[in-house]
This record gives structure tokens, sequence and C-alpha cells, in this order.
């Protein structure tokens, strides 16, 4: 099997036997591992003055480096961050990739348009709203569902070269999620469900992502139908067993490394967490993609990040049980 | 006569209007402004910030909340400088250096101004000199960080490290906070106290002023 049929027997959680599935939302240090810039921090602030040949150069560069960090790294998904954005660049960032690593990886990229926590200038009125015009936040949130449909319909109708959508908009802080379950209920789950049943209609798969204490609402968003959660923060106390608990066994689990541990823990409080996190994931026997509770950002220890891949190597094996 | 019950009442319900009209009609009664300020809104902010605590409201409950408090505090104020109140504190806060989320950093600066604390907010990415600078300039009680990013968390130990520098360690009352934080960290680096979540650390700073005090 190639990486992304194992990839999407793990989102469908059947079983594949063998090494754990492994990927990151964003793998940031592509400097330190690669000597080239992230492509999410190129700025292309001259693109439409460039050469189609300097354009090509530019989109067959970044494939190269998305193809690269996933075979140097054992991903078995790609997360594209289209830059310059658009459905014509997006199109021409997937054919490459398409065109150079055939289908060896699971293409995704971001499509969420349900609200996420606001940032701290906006806020207050964005409360404020949610109280006083909670229908006119829906009418926002159906336009944004709309262009998002729109888009996938896009590239679906030319080629359908992507395999799914990460949606990445946060919910929840370390404590609780910034919506409380009623509000959740009519603000997201509408538009989550719907556009999770729409992708699913032309034929891809989601990847629900958001960081801090899910559980209140995790049911929610199961009930949506995601193929899978993703982060699962052990820093915002989410537990995969108890999660499985409460959303079975027919949704994937993606993440629950500790990030912040990665950073300021010592190797042997990194270790036994990675080994922890295998242990939890692995314990359904399908169905788990290991990963990072957020993603591989910029100030990480690349060794570190190295280190938790070598107890993923070691441990992270369902024909060779270690736990 | 206006019950300040009701404008504590009415402030947890996030009434900004009728917090705003309650406030003057009792301020034209000939309440004492204090009396408003301490028994209807601080008062209704408080068993909002604890019933935050308990998980019983979340936080966009706390931010209308905290937006009526405002508004019922816009009209108090002027009298209240009249009458020489004085804050439960002065607390200097800022998301630090190298970080730019505010949204946690917002949230405690918010229940600290409904904790009765006169705040001040640097925004985010503040280096070490301009918290120390900026406390000393105002005479702050508290200073506050908060950090996002595990990257950014170690310049809080610096603003720790330059008031020690500076002989001015004992002076303050530091306190960190932020998503990556956590308890250990706080005492690797010497800060006074971690809180997990906005309300916490609004207690925990009026508690630690006073019993400075």
């Amino acid at each position: 099997m190639t990486h992304r049929e194992r990839f999407i027997k793990t989102l469908k959680c059947e079983k594949i036997g063998g090494q754990v599935p492994t990927f990151e939302l964003v793998f940031f240090l592509t400097m330190e591992a690669f000597g080239k810039v992230h492509p999410s921090h190129r700025y292309y602030e001259q693109w439409n003055q460039m050469s189609m040949e300097e354009k090509t150069l530019q989109i067959r560069d970044m494939a190269d480096l998305y193809i690269d960090t996933a075979k140097k790294y054992g991903h078995s998904a790609i997360f594209v961050h289209p830059n310059p954005g658009g459905v014509e660049n997006t199109q021409w960032l997937l054919e490459t990739i398409r065109e150079k690593s055939g289908d060896e990886f699971f293409l995704m990229m971001h499509g969420d348009p349900t609200w996420a926590i606001p940032d701290g200038d906006h806020m207050m009125d964005f409360a404020a709203r949610m109280y006083e015009e909670p229908e006119k936040l829906n009418e926002e949130s159906r336009r944004r569902l709309d262009r998002s449909i729109e888009f996938a319909a896009q590239l679906d109708q030319k080629g359908h070269l992507l395999d799914g959508f990460a949606l990445c908009s946060d919910y929840c802080f370390n404590v609780n999620p910034f919506f409380s379950p009623d509000q959740f209920d009519e603000l997201i789950v509408p538009f989550l469900k719907e556009v999770i049943a729409e992708y699913r209609k032309m034929g891809y798969y989601t990847i629900k992502h958001t960081d801090g204490n899910i559980m209140p609402i995790v049911k929610q968003m199961a009930d949506c139908k995601p193929d899978a959660i993703h982060s699962l923060d052990p820093q915002g106390g989410v537990d995969m067993t108890r999660v499985r608990e409460i959303i079975g066994d027919q949704i994937a689990l993606i993440g629950n490394v500790n990030c912040g541990l990665l950073q300021t823990g010592t190797d042997e409080e990194c270790r036994q967490d990675v080994l922890r996190s295998l242990r939890q994931g692995m314990a359904a026997g399908k169905g788990y993609v290991f990963a990072t509770s957020n993603c591989v950002y910029t100030g990480l220890s690349l060794k570190r990040y190295e280190m938790m891949l070598d107890i993923w190597k070691q441990y992270g094996n369902y024909d060779h049980p270690a736990f | 006569m206006v019950s300040l019950t009701e404008i504590s009442e009415l402030l947890q319900k996030g009434k900004a209007k009728l917090v705003k009209e309650l406030v003057t009609q009792a301020l034209e009664e000939g309440t004492d402004p204090r009396d408003i300020l301490n028994e209807g809104l601080l008062s209704g902010m408080m068993i909002v910030g604890e019933k935050f605590k308990k998980n019983e409201v979340f936080v966009p409950e706390v931010l209308v909340a905290a937006r009526a408090m405002n508004a019922g505090i816009t009209i108090l104020e002027p009298k209240l400088v009249e009458v020489g109140n004085e804050p439960v504190g002065k607390a200097v806060i800022a998301t630090v250096k190298g970080d730019l989320h505010d949204i946690g950093k917002n949230l405690v600066a918010m229940m600290l101004k409904g904790a009765g604390f006169e705040v001040i907010d640097l925004g985010v990415d503040a280096d070490a000199e301009s918290l120390v600078n900026k406390a000393e300039e105002v005479g702050a009680d508290v200073i506050c960080m908060s950090a996002l990013l595990t990257t950014t968390m170690p310049n809080m130990k610096a603003c720790i490290d330059l008031l020690k520098e500076r002989g001015l360690r004992d002076k303050y009352i530091v306190m960190v906070g932020g998503a990556p934080v956590n308890q250990a960290f706080a005492d690797q680096i010497g800060a006074d106290f971690y809180t997990p979540d906005a309300a916490t650390a609004a207690t925990t700073a009026r508690d630690a002023v006073q019993a400075k005090k």
C-alpha cells in the first residue's frame, strides 16, 4: 500500500497493520532540515510580475519541499498551504506534487468555514453579536460555507487531485471551549455538519482540528461526522482513551504528543509522553495517526522532533506491539 | 431607589444598556459611587468569575458581562475620581516579546478590572524592559505576563531576571499564564503565581495584593 492508501484506510478506521501513519499539519523547520524557506513564509508580492518560467520554478520548488519533507520524516500526508492562494495556483501546486510523487501521499489543505475563537481585538464584539444577532453570524457562516463548497467543487472538477480538507478553526482554550455547548450547537454544528457532508459527497475526507480542551463539545464535533479529529491537546487535558469512549471507534484520532513538553521538557519526559501517546492511540489497533498536538512550529527543536519520530519508528508498529 | 443587587444581576446577564441606565439613576439618587462600584459592578463581575472557574459559564458570557461593567464604569469613573476612590491595586499586563497572541491576556485584563484593579495593558510583543519600566512608572503592584508559544515563554524569565538585576524583584507580584505555561515552569523561572484561567488570575492577584498590604 502507498502512504496515501494507508492514510485513507486509517481515516476509515480500517486495520492496516505495520507502522502507524504519521504526518504534521505544518512542518515549519524546512530551513534547518533542507536549507529552504517554508512555502507559507515566502512573500510573493511580485508573483503576477513573474515570467511563467519563474513561476514554474517557484511552484516546483515548493512541491519538492513538501515531498522531501514527507519522504524524510515518513509522513503519509502532505498539508498543502498554497502560496499564492486561489484556485488556479492551488491546482497548479497540486498537479506538480502529483506529477512528482504520483499518488504516494494523501494531499489536504485548509477548508473550514466555521467560526473560530476571535482574536483579542474582536472577541468582545463577537461575543456581543452572539447574544444580540446570532442570526447574522449564521448568515455570515452560510456565505463562508458556500464559498468553501464552491472552492472544493472547482478543485473537484479539475481532476480531484486533493484528497481532503483540514478544518482548522480553533474552538477551545486549555480550560474550556470558547463556545458553550448550547452556543456551539447554534453557531457551529449546523455549518460544520453541512460542510463535512458536502465535502464527503465530492469524495473529500475531512479532519477536524482544534486545540485546547475539546471534551465538553467532542461528542457534538463527532456527531458532525468528520473522518478524524486532530490535535487532542494534552495541554488541554484531552485523553485519547476517554475520547474513544465518548466518540466510538469510527472516527480516527490524530495528534496528542505534547508540543509544550517537546519544547520545554527533558528528553525522558518527552520519551514517556510519546510512549503514552502511542500506547493510547494504538490501543484500538486502527484509526490512529501519530502526530504532535499541534504542528512542528517555528522555534521547536528539530532534534526533539526527530527524537519523537525515532520512538515512533521503534514502538509505533501494529505488527510488533511493544505495549 | 435603584437596587445595587439588580445592577449586579443585570451585569451578570450582560445587559450593558440597562446597567448604564441604572448606574446613572443610582448616582442621581445620591448613592455613593464606591457602593455602586463595589456592590453593583464588581460584585457582579466576581460572581461571573466564580461561575467561570466552575465551568458554569463560558468566555462569551464573561465578555458580555465585562462589556456591561465597562458601560457602568464609564458613567461612574468621574464620580469615583471626585471621591478619591482607590483601586484594589495596579497591574501592568502584556503578552511577552515575540508573541502576538492577545486573547488570554485580554481576558485576564478584563477580569482584573472586574476585580477592581487599574490595569495598564502594554499589548503584545512587550519586552522585559518595557514591562519593568512601565511598572516603575505607574507604581504597579502586579506584573502579569502571558505567552501562547513555548518559544516565547523564556521571555517571562527575562523580565524576572531584569527585576532581579535592578533590585526590584520583591517589589512586584509577578504572575504568568498562557496555554503552554504551568506551575512547574512558573516555579522554574521564579514567578510568584501561575494561574490556569483569567478568573483565577484576578482573584489570585487581588488576594496577593491584599496580603502584601
